[in-house]
């Protein structure tokens, strides 16, 4: 039973309230209509299914009702409740809607009103044939003895939840469903990004193979070292080489070789061209390798030099 | 305004921002991945690039290689001085084959050129060739 919370019974009569505290709310056959119905099915969900036909022009037209439905010795316990006329009435009294945690139902602990419950000057609420209902005082005997003592243990154990189902933009249903989906997909992109974060280990597969096949090699200041040192000396050989290649192409029918010297940092060849127009094409091909070209006096030769 | 009020939107609000949450953690992850890959990438290559390079110039094989210059052209042209790993060679007399011979496999050894003279003498040519590995 959640009765930890303070219980108040709330009736049209009642007093107003000025407590700030989070509090449980008792209503009065006053804020709802009841029925008790033998049905032929078997959960509640079913009967709350078909409980709107069972009050048909029972209820005041155009308002909205809510149903709480419960089995009580074969029957079933139909109850229509309008959940803004309460909430409503219970702002009148002074309640603040967010400092009420559950409404709950006199007919729901029906089997505490053992005797009646005296509600303000005039009104006593009592059980008549397993039912709560709210009588005149007058109608009492005399003799009735002293009022029931209303406290937290009439608290049942279900209630309506009136938090957040007032004034929000979402109710519980729609809340719920977002929750479910902005989890799902958290917790999706958790998993993936785990994953993500696992594969990163796999990624040093290769390299740890290729210091295991090479194990001179395992120090990056080792490797630093050598890729310095064969890189510089990569880039010059092939520079020398591609020098050699580009004077051989400049060969062609009526250039002769005459001279070629090549040191570590430059070059320089001697073509014999059989003519003028020999000499020119090899000069633009020579010019075209931007190299340092001069003629050779008295006669078609033409020297081209160049540093590596 | 009271935040009980709006209870439902807030742990709504909650559950988004704890989605949003796990996907910035999720393209935090492929992000630095991706770094990562990288990284590991260029790391994997430049290892290789090293094994490639040393491969090519710190063969143990070079020396036989550059041995095979000598009896590319007759003895009798040929001037031979190798000593550690250095070479001195001079030709003379080549004939234009012999030296177009010459050259091609001079520039596929991997050896420091330290120095290539070629010198026509009339209608024959001599070759300098000194080299290191």
């Amino acid at each position: 039973m959640g009765n930890n919370k303070e219980l108040l019974l709330a009736h049209a009569s009642m007093k107003p309230v000025t407590s700030s505290q989070t509090v449980n709310v008792m209503l009065t056959p006053q804020f709802y209509t009841l029925k008790k119905e033998a049905l032929p099915v078997r959960w509640a969900y079913q009967a709350k299914r078909i409980a709107p036909s069972l009050f048909d022009g029972l209820l005041e037209e155009g308002r909205h009702y809510d149903y709480m439905v419960w089995k009580e010795e074969g029957n079933w316990v139909f109850l229509a409740y309008d959940l803004e006329k309460i909430t409503s009435f219970l702002e009148t009294k002074g309640f603040a809607l967010e400092n009420v945690s559950k409404l709950f139902f006199a007919q729901q602990a029906i089997d505490l009103f053992d005797k009646p419950l005296l509600l303000g000057d005039n009104e006593v609420l009592v059980s008549l044939d397993h039912t709560a209902v709210m009588v005149p005082r007058a109608v009492l005997a005399e003799d009735e003895g002293p009022s029931l003592v209303f406290n937290n243990s009439f608290t049942p154990k279900n209630g309506v939840v009136l938090q957040g189902s007032y004034g929000s933009i979402l109710n519980v249903k729609q809340a719920s469903i977002l929750v479910a989906v902005f989890s799902l997909f958290a917790m999706i992109f958790f998993v993936e990004g785990w994953r993500y974060s696992d594969n990163s280990k796999a990624g040093e597969g290769e390299m740890q193979q290729l210091r295991e096949a090479y194990p001179s090699l395992q120090s990056k200041y080792t490797r630093d070292s050598i890729a310095a040192k064969y890189k510089t000396l990569d880039t010059i050989e092939r520079k020398k080489r591609d020098v050699i290649k580009t004077l051989s192409k400049m060969i062609f029918k009526g250039v002769t070789l005459v001279s070629f010297e090549l040191n570590e940092k430059s070059f320089k060849v001697q073509f014999s061209c059989s003519d003028a127009k020999v000499a020119k094409r090899l000069n633009t091909l020579a010019k075209k390798e931007k190299f340092s070209i001069s003629k050779v006096a008295g006669g078609n030769d033409l020297k081209i030099e160049g540093t590596l | 305004m009271s935040l009980k009020r709006y209870q439902n939107e807030l742990v709504a609000l909650l559950a988004f921002l704890l989605m949003l949450g796990a996907f910035l953690y999720k393209n935090g992850q492929i992000s630095s991945q991706e770094k990562y890959a990288t990284t590991t990438k260029q790391a994997v290559g430049d290892f290789k690039e090293i094994i490639a390079l040393k491969k090519i110039w710190a063969d143990k094989k070079t020396s036989k290689k550059v041995e095979k210059l000598k009896n590319l052209i007759p003895a009798a042209k040929v001037k031979w001085s190798s000593k550690s790993k250095k070479l001195t060679a001079s030709y003379k007399g080549l004939t234009a084959p012999e030296l177009n011979k010459l050259v091609t496999k001079i520039l596929d050894l991997p050896v420091e050129i330290q120095k290539l003279k070629i010198q026509k003498i009339a209608s024959f040519y001599d070759v300098e060739f000194k080299c290191k590995w």
